[in-house]
């Protein structure tokens, strides 16, 4: 319970389309597992057995990566464009649709192992706090006890805030992929024959 | 003196033609476009998490909700500087303006009310209590009906503009964003996020007479997400701005059947006609731009990067 709490004041103002935080999504933003190929692009549909081409893959490869500064990802994929039909780019659309889809699905997953190990320290955190409260209340209370007690907690509460504080980042990547997808999406589709 | 009022009437009106408001709800400020040119005129800061947006007919008053504020705060749109406030209650999130200018209809979030401000005395008028999580404010033609959504209600509320009493309720689908009345009154449009449908309203009687649902080829239908909605003066299309798809749904007002998907920008949710209606401008939140829709072909014919996250569009009167 403690813990829904202080994830609502750590997650700042709800917004009119913020989902309910939870273990399994701690985000405000709404939780969408998987994002469609229709959401970015409306070329031609890729057909399957160019998906293999070792240029296409290895363009994809590097495209999606974020540390590859969007402007050089456009040229790299005008330069691929130069020679290449409509097929062909959609090929490629439909190679770094593939990669980013899985990148950020895994992400979803890991948002969520990150909540449950959220909810999992806080429980721990609430626990030490009540054992603290007991050796106190015994009638000769063990003072070692307590200042180790008192040591697991302040290291428990501050991996707590810690990571809560990662969270906002953490949160707005899905968004952040989806954001580059559109942005190749749109430098692909510039491409396409009219 | 006869060239001396030609020229004021000619200076009085092109100064601010169609200019482009668009608030950026992360960004703080307000990003101005040049409606003929498609430039960037510049951003101005107006207060904290501005989301609804709205011009007063006779192009004077731009007023903002200031989300985190807790007001609505009212700018000259030629200098954008701030003119006053106004009484908002907490949370507003979008408000309509009565045709003839005055009063404002403000929905507050967080504590289920409708609030009126007169925008001439700055003072608040009214306020009228309604479903859930207000949201969606609407306003007929004739200035006599507003309709408020209700989030979690799901209802449109039917409210009488004197009285300030609620005279009808319509279940709508889940979490109704957006109403938007036809300019002839006879349709009220009311669109849903999550039901993912925008749902046909008879005024007069209050009745749903269609719901128009959405299916895109290739894409997932928990992305398609109704949110802004807008009509042409002839009622023959509707605009319907569908949020992670990404997609602008045009819709024949006729046969209510879609037509087209056109593809903007990201998490697309409110738009906002040109005075002549040849364009429609649509805010994408998540691709920090406006698309521009060429709106006798359905085509988006321009992108312009705004600030971050940009929420809402107003296009100045002529």
């Amino acid at each position: 319970m403690r813990w829904f709490i202080l994830l609502g004041l750590l997650a700042g103002p709800t917004a009119a389309w913020a989902a309910q935080a939870t273990p399994d999504w701690p985000c405000i933003q709404g939780r969408q597992d998987h994002l469609s190929l229709g959401q970015v692009w409306t070329g031609p549909p890729a057909d399957p057995d160019r998906r293999a081409d070792p240029a296409i893959t290895a363009l994809a490869d590097r495209v999606v990566q974020r540390r590859m500064p969007l402007p050089d990802a456009e040229a790299a994929i005008a330069d691929f464009a130069a020679d290449a039909d409509d097929m062909r780019l959609a090929a490629l659309m439909q190679a770094v649709f593939d990669r980013i889809d899985h990148q950020r699905s895994n992400l979803i997953a890991g948002i969520s192992r990150y909540g449950h190990q959220q909810a999992r320290l806080a429980a721990q955190v609430d626990a030490r706090r009540a054992r603290m409260a007991e050796l106190g209340a015994a009638a000769s209370p063990d003072f070692d006890a307590i200042d180790a007690e008192e040591k697991a907690l302040d290291w428990d509460t501050r991996i707590f805030t810690d990571r809560q504080q990662s969270l906002t980042y953490v949160c707005e990547t899905p968004v952040i992929m989806e954001q580059r997808l559109f942005a190749l999406g749109r430098a692909i589709a510039s491409h396409l024959n009219p | 003196m006869k060239t001396a009022v030609l020229i004021l009437l000619l200076s009085a009106t092109p100064a601010l033609a169609n200019k482009v408001f668009v608030s950026n709800e992360k960004g703080n400020d307000v990003t101005v476009i040049d409606g003929d040119t498609l430039e960037v005129l510049g951003s101005y800061p107006v207060g904290n998490r501005p989301r609804g947006i709205a011009i007063s007919p006779d192009g004077k008053e731009l007023y903002i909700c200031a989300s985190d504020d807790d007001l609505v705060r009212v700018f000259d749109p030629e200098t954008m500087q701030e003119l006053h406030t106004l009484p908002s209650g907490p949370d507003p999130e979008l408000f309509v303006l009565h045709p003839s200018g005055n009063p404002l209809y403000i929905a507050n979030e967080d504590d289920n009310l409708v609030t009126v401000v007169d925008t001439k005395t700055h003072q608040m008028l009214a306020e009228i209590p309604v479903g859930v999580e207000p949201e969606g404010m609407g306003i007929s033609p004739d200035g006599k009906v507003v309709i408020n959504t209700s989030e979690t209600t799901n209802m449109a509320h039917f409210i009488d503009a004197e009285t300030y009493q609620i005279t009808a309720n319509v279940l709508v689908d889940q979490r109704p964003r957006f109403a938007q009345f036809s300019d002839d009154g006879t349709r009220l449009y009311v669109s849903s996020e999550i039901g993912g449908t925008v749902s046909v309203i008879d005024p007069a009687t209050q009745a749903i007479i269609h719901t128009i649902s959405f299916d895109i080829p290739g894409v997932l239908p928990e992305a398609i997400q109704p949110v802004g909605v807008r009509v042409t003066a002839d009622g023959k299309k509707i605009f319907v701005a569908l949020g992670p798809a990404n997609r602008v749904a045009v819709v024949d007002g006729d046969s209510l059947e879609v037509t087209d998907y056109i593809l903007v920008g990201q998490r697309v949710w409110q738009m906002a006609f040109t005075p002549d209606q040849s364009q429609l401008y649509t805010t994408n939140g998540n691709s920090n731009d406006v698309t521009v829709i060429d709106v006798a072909t359905n085509k988006a014919v321009k992108s312009i990067p705004v600030g971050q996250q940009p929420w809402g569009v107003v296009v100045a009167p002529n």
